[in-house]
C-alpha cells in the first residue's frame, strides 16, 4: 500500500501543483532559514579533534589582582604568564606539554625575484605536533631535544611550502626567517581545526597559522611574539622584565591519558601555587583549572551569541511557516472531503486514509526539504560574502547537514500535516456522497 | 440478508432534535431487488447511509449477514462496507484524477488483493459494463451514462453481496437511465441484492420488491413477487 499512497500523494501533488507549490516553498524557506543557522552554530561548537578531546586540558592559574579579579572572578585568566608556562613546561608532569604564543615573521626567499614573505607564525614547543595529531606530508615537527638545544627549525604549512618550495619535500632545507637561517623538519598537509581550539584568543574562527617555530626564538629575541597581552601591574622596563612580569600571553596545554593522570596534574598545580605565594604571588585563593577542549570552548563562549540568537529566530521562522503549512494542508485536504468520503464508502478506514495523507504530507516536506537544501546552501554562501574569510569553513553544507535539512523539513511537515489530516479523516463520508 | 429492528436515527442540533427514522423496520432477503421511494426528506437517504454503514444509528438492532453492526469499531465497519457492499450514488462519484482502471481498482486495494488478481477482476468489471477499451480514459471523458457504468464497475469489483444505489439514474437522460436499470437487473439475476433509492415510480416499479418511506417510517409495502418478502412490523 506504501506504493500505491505515493503515487496517490504525487498524482495529488501535481493536480493541485499550486498549492502544492506554496507548501513546498513555505517549508523550503523555513528549512532553509534554520539550517543556515544550525550548520553555522553546529561548525561553530563542533569538537575540532573528538579522538583525543578528552585528553587534551587547557591549564589556567589565578595569577590575577586581589583587588580586581579577572573576569569579575568568574574564572581564572584566559592565558599564563612566562613565568609560569616556563616552569610548568620545566617540571614535565604531563604526558605531553606545551607552551606556545602567536608570533610573526618576514621570510626572505632565496629566489631573488620573489618578494620577502609575510608570515603568522607560532612559536610552541615540541609536543605541540603530537598532541594536536597534526598531519604532515613531510617530514615532522622537531624534537625536544631540539627545544633543548635552542635549535633554529621551522614547520611549514603546506601553503607556505608552496610558496617557497612549489610543493615539493622541502625538509632539510633552510629559510631565511627574520634575518636568521631555520632548517625545515616539517611541512604541515592541510590542517584547520574549526573552532581553531588550541588557540582561541586570537580568533577561534582564524586560519591555522604559515610557520611553527620553537618558543623558545621569543624569549632570545629571535622572532616577534604577537597576540594579545594582558598586564594587572606596571612590567618594568626592556624585554626581560616583561618576560618576569605578571603579564599573561602564554597559552598551555597538557595531555593526560587517565582521570587519574588529570587528578595527579591538579594537584601539582595547586603544590605549585601554594610554592609560589611563598614568593607574594598568587595572592588570590587558589583557581587552577583545567579544562578539556570541549569545556574550553564551551567556557570561552566560541559560540556567539548574536549566532544563537539567529538560530532560535530562525526556528521561531520554521514555526511560522509551519503554520502556514497547516493551513494550506488544510484547505487542501478538506477540498478532497468528496474524495475522502468515497473512500471511506469503498473501504478505506480512517487508520488507512491517516497512512495515505500523512504520506502525502511527508512527500511535500521531502520537497520542502530539498528547496530548503537549496537554499540553505545559498544562505551559507551569502553569509561567507558577508562576513569573509573568518567563515569560509563554517559555511558549508556536509552530508550530514543535508541529511538533517531533508529529516527536520520531513518531521516538521508530518507534525504539520497531523491536525490536517485528522480533520480529512474524520469527514463524515454520508454528507460528502450526496453532496458531490 | 439485511435486518433492521426499531431503527431510530436522531439529528440533533443546539436547539432541535430531528428524528430522521423511527422505529425503522425492514428485513432484505438473499438476491432481493427492492426500490426505496418517498418524498423528499422522508429518510430514504439517511436508511441507505445506515444500511451501507457510512452513518450510525441512535438506536435499534441492525444485522447485516447475521453480523451485530452496531457494536463494530471504525476498522470493522470499514471491512464489511468493503467485503460485502457496493454503492452506486447519483454523481457517480469517480475520482477525476484516476483513469477508470484505477477507479475500479480503489476498493480492491483497501481489500488487500495482490496486483494480478486486481487485474482480473478490473478487466472483468470494466468488460461486463462494456469498458474495458476505455480503461485508460478519465472520467471526464466519459459520458454520464457511461460514468455511472464505471461506478457499477467498481462497485461489483469486490463482489459485494449487497447493491447500495442512490438515485442511480438521477443525473442520466430516460434512454441512459433505461440502459442502467437494465444493467443493475441483470446484476440482481446473477445474485446480488440491491437496493435503490429513487424518485422514478417507473423505475421503481421494474423491482421485485417496493417499499416506501415516510416520515422516517416504513409506510408502506407492496409485495411484487410471491417469494419476496416483507418489512418486520
Amino acid at each position: 500500500m506504501f506504493n500505491y499512497y505515493l503515487r496517490l500523494a504525487w498524482i495529488s501533488i501535481l493536480r493541485h501543483w499550486g498549492l502544492s507549490l506554496l507548501m513546498v516553498c513555505a517549508i523550503g524557506l523555513g528549512i532553509g532559514a534554520a539550517m543556515t543557522t544550525i550548520t553555522v552554530n553546529y561548525l561553530m561548537s563542533a569538537n575540532p579533534i573528538p579522538e583525543k578531546s578528552e585528553q587534551l586540558y587547557y591549564v589556567q592559574l589565578d595569577s590575577w589582582d586581589i583587588n580586581n579579579p579577572f573576569n569579575d572572578g568568574l574564572s581564572p585568566p584566559d592565558q599564563m604568564t612566562f613565568t609560569d608556562s616556563t616552569n610548568l613546561m620545566r617540571a614535565q608532569k604531563a604526558f605531553r606539554q606545551n607552551v606556545q604564543a602567536q608570533a610573526f615573521g618576514v621570510i626572505e626567499p632565496e629566489n631573488p625575484d620573489m618578494l620577502p614573505l609575510i608570515v603568522n607564525g607560532r612559536a610552541n614547543s615540541a609536543d605541540f605536533f603530537t598532541m594536536f595529531n597534526v598531519p604532515f606530508i613531510y617530514g615532522s615537527g622537531w624534537s625536544r631535544a631540539s627545544d633543548d638545544s635552542k635549535e633554529f627549525v621551522v614547520v611549514l604549512s603546506k601553503e607556505t611550502n608552496e610558496k617557497l618550495f612549489g610543493g615539493e619535500d622541502s625538509v632539510g632545507k633552510s629559510i631565511k626567517l627574520e634575518g636568521n637561517m631555520f632548517r625545515v623538519v616539517g611541512v604541515i598537509d592541510n590542517w584547520q581545526p574549526k573552532p581553531r581550539f588550541y588557540d582561541i584568543t586570537t580568533g577561534a574562527f582564524n586560519d591555522s597559522e604559515d610557520i611553527f617555530v620553537p618558543f623558545h626564538l621569543i624569549v632570545d629575541e629571535k622572532i616577534s611574539r604577537s597576540g594579545n597581552t594582558n598586564c594587572w601591574k606596571p612590567t618594568g622596563d626592556g624585554f626581560q622584565a616583561f618576560l618576569a612580569s605578571e603579564c599573561i600571553w602564554t597559552q598551555f596545554w597538557v595531555e593526560l591519558k587517565t582521570e587519574q593522570d588529570k587528578e595527579d596534574y591538579l594537584q601539582f598545580l595547586n603544590a605549585y601555587v601554594q610554592e609560589q605565594k611563598q614568593f607574594g604571588r598568587f595572592q588570590r585563593p587558589i583557581d587552577n583549572r583545567l579544562s578539556n577542549v570541549m569545556q574550553w570552548l564551551e567556557s570561552q563562549e566560541v559560540v556567539a551569541d548574536d549566532a544563537q540568537m539567529m538560530m532560535a529566530m530562525s526556528f521561531m521562522f520554521l514555526i511560522v511557516c509551519l503554520l502556514n503549512t497547516v493551513g494550506l494542508l488544510l484547505a487542501k485536504f478538506l477540498g478532497k472531503a468528496p474524495e475522502i468520503g468515497l473512500r471511506q464508502a469503498l473501504g478505506a478506514s480512517k487508520r488507512t486514509l491517516f497512512s495515505q495523507y500523512i504520506i502525502e504530507s511527508a512527500c511535500i516536506g521531502i520537497l520542502g526539504g530539498i528547496l530548503g537544501l537549496v537554499l540553505a546552501y545559498l544562505g551559507l554562501q551569502g553569509i561567507e560574502i558577508l562576513y569573509g574569510d573568518s567563515m569560509k569553513d563554517l559555511a558549508t553544507l556536509d552530508s550530514k547537514m543535508a541529511t538533517l535539512a531533508v529529516l527536520l523539513a520531513l518531521f516538521s511537515t508530518i507534525l504539520a500535516g497531523l491536525y490536517p489530516t485528522w480533520r480529512a479523516c474524520n469527514i463524515q463520508p454520508a454528507q460528502q456522497l450526496k453532496s458531490q | 440478508m439485511l435486518v433492521m429492528k426499531n431503527i431510530n436515527k436522531i439529528f440533533q442540533t443546539a436547539d432541535i432534535q430531528t428524528h430522521a427514522l423511527r422505529d425503522f423496520c425492514l428485513q432484505v432477503n438473499e438476491g432481493d431487488f427492492v426500490s426505496v421511494t418517498g418524498p423528499s426528506g422522508s429518510g430514504k437517504t439517511t436508511f441507505l447511509n445506515i444500511a451501507g454503514l457510512l452513518e450510525t444509528f441512535t438506536n435499534g438492532e441492525f444485522l447485516l449477514d447475521g453480523e451485530e453492526v452496531g457494536q463494530l469499531n471504525d476498522d470493522g465497519r470499514s471491512r464489511m462496507r468493503n467485503q460485502k457492499i457496493g454503492f452506486i450514488f447519483q454523481g457517480f462519484n469517480l475520482i477525476p484524477d484516476l483513469n477508470l482502471y484505477d477507479n475500479v481498482d480503489v476498493p480492491l486495494r483497501y481489500r488487500g488483493f495482490n496486483a494480478k488478481e486486481r487485474k482480473r477482476r478490473i478487466e472483468e468489471s470494466l468488460e461486463r459494463v462494456g469498458l474495458a477499451s476505455r480503461m485508460k480514459h478519465l472520467p471526464s471523458q466519459l459520458s454520464g451514462g457511461q460514468q455511472q457504468r464505471v461506478a457499477i464497475a467498481r462497485a461489483l469489483a469486490t463482489s459485494p453481496r449487497f447493491l447500495l444505489a442512490d438515485e442511480p439514474t438521477g443525473n442520466l437522460d430516460s434512454e441512459m437511465a433505461q440502459g442502467v436499470m437494465t444493467l443493475l437487473e441483470e446484476i440482481n439475476q446473477q445474485g446480488t441484492t440491491i437496493i435503490m433509492v429513487t424518485h422514478d415510480a417507473q423505475l421503481a416499479q421494474r423491482a421485485k420488491r417496493t417499499i416506501q418511506v415516510k416520515d422516517g417510517r416504513v409506510s408502506e409495502l407492496e409485495k411484487v413477487t410471491p417469494i419476496m418478502n416483507q418489512a418486520i412490523a
